[in-house]
């Protein structure tokens, strides 16, 4: 089981079994990612493997993120697969670091993870975290469709390894039926909003009995 | 329509559309022969000499196709090609004389057999391709399902939903779905499972 309460305290989320999905879904600028590599770094702490995927942030800048977020991090327990389609000449010490031309390239995609968890393996890892960011900017490479059964085949895959992984997406820039959508593939959610008055609150669908109240983070 | 690649003869069989169909392309008349014998009971076999004979014999009926490496005139990974390029949908195992490492996957094949092939180990691999296609098939289901989910409820409130028969009944058979999934395969078995289905997704989305 995944204990996820060092970094958001709801109980629905102190016992997540392995295999599961998480869409972290909120406005932009909510501290998805944030959230994200939270979720991994904590894990880390505790000795699980992390694999992020990117489309975003390099992949040097991933690795130095999470150097500074978990000091006693070894590069060996982190993966990342860049998405961004450049070569990519920045520094990443022993991480697991594949390149992928697009974020369309599902299958690019599916061969750097697949060699991330062998890798992590290999480096003694068999517990682990994957974080994907952003399913937002695959939804513009590619249709919902193809994004959704894309979310089911890695959580598959995840569940295998018995992995957790967390999503990200932006639910401002999706209309409705495409959230609802791409919800259905997985197997909770954690949703989250700037809070009135400042700061952030969250809460959990799906995970464990009925969806939580907000909750401030 | 059948052609004999033993005695050159044209012969017509009876059509067994139900069995998947499985084609052959090897070189070498002892080996493809056997993979014959140990298939026929269960699949209908065809089999081609040559990369060319091959590519004439495939169409849409193909289920699974056995694709010898090395051969003389088109090697296995340009007829491989041929067949993406076709967007055919039929799943290739490549035999190889040499165990591959992680590449292949990456060249596009769905599978791989290193020679000396075992009868069962055939069964197996090729009762696995197809059992991938009916994933896919079965996650296109699913798909369309839960795309009607989510068209009622973008567009309904839920004191409408609560009283939708339509509604309930298409939560159900998403659920039965989602379970009918995991129990093909074991969902995603491995890491072949994982990329070439991944590939099924990409080619999809290119049509």
């Amino acid at each position: 089981m995944y204990d996820l309460t060092s970094v958001l305290e709801f109980d629905a989320l102190s016992q997540v079994r392995p295999g599961s999905s998480i869409l972290i879904s909120g406005p932009a600028m909510s501290g998805k990612q944030r959230l994200a590599y939270d979720i991994l770094a904590d894990g880390m702490d505790g000795g699980d493997g992390a694999v992020v995927v990117t489309t975003g942030d390099g992949a040097g800048d991933v690795v130095e993120e999470f150097r500074s977020l978990v000091p006693d991090m070894d590069d060996a327990q982190l993966g990342v697969i860049d998405c961004r389609g450049d070569g990519g000449d920045q520094e990443v010490g022993n991480a697991h670091v594949h390149h992928v031309s697009s974020p369309g390239d599902l299958t690019g995609i599916g061969i750097g993870i697949t060699k991330a968890l062998e890798g992590l393996h290999n480096a003694g890892n068999d517990r682990g975290r994957l974080a994907l960011i952003s399913l937002s900017t695959m939804l513009t490479y590619t249709d919902k469709k193809t994004v959704f059964k894309f979310c089911h085949v890695l959580s598959s895959r995840l569940d295998s390894a018995g992995y957790i992984g967390v999503f990200t997406i932006d639910s401002g820039a999706h209309d409705d039926q495409t959230l609802q959508v791409i919800k259905q593939a997985f197997d909770g959610m954690i949703d989250v909003r700037d809070a009135e008055g400042g700061g952030r609150e969250a809460r959990v669908l799906g995970l464990a009995g009925e969806p939580t109240d907000w909750q401030r983070i | 329509m059948y052609v004999d690649m033993q005695t050159g003869t044209v012969e017509t069989i009876m059509s067994n559309s139900d069995l998947p169909v499985v084609l052959i392309v090897e070189d070498e008349p002892d080996v493809a022969e056997t993979y014959k014998l140990w298939l026929q009971e269960e699949y209908e076999v065809r089999m081609a000499q040559n990369g060319d004979e091959g590519l004439e014999l495939l169409d849409d009926s193909v289920d699974v196709v056995l694709l010898d490496r090395m051969m003389p005139g088109l090697s296995g990974d340009e007829v491989l090609e041929r067949i993406r390029e076709r967007d055919l949908g039929c799943r290739v195992a490549m035999v190889t004389a040499v165990e591959p490492d992680f590449d292949i996957l990456e060249m596009g094949f769905d599978a791989y057999l290193s020679k000396p092939i075992r009868s069962e180990q055939l069964h197996e691999t090729v009762d696995n391709l197809l059992d991938r296609s009916e994933y896919d098939s079965l996650l296109q289901e699913y798909y369309a399902l839960v795309e009607k989910q989510a068209t009622l409820e973008a567009t309904k409130s839920s004191a409408e939903l609560a009283e939708s028969d339509q509604y309930d009944d298409l939560t159900e058979r998403v659920a039965e779905m989602r379970d009918q999934l995991s129990d093909t395969l074991g969902g995603i078995e491995d890491d072949s499972d994982f990329i070439a289905t991944l590939r099924g997704l990409s080619e999809e989305d290119n049509n």
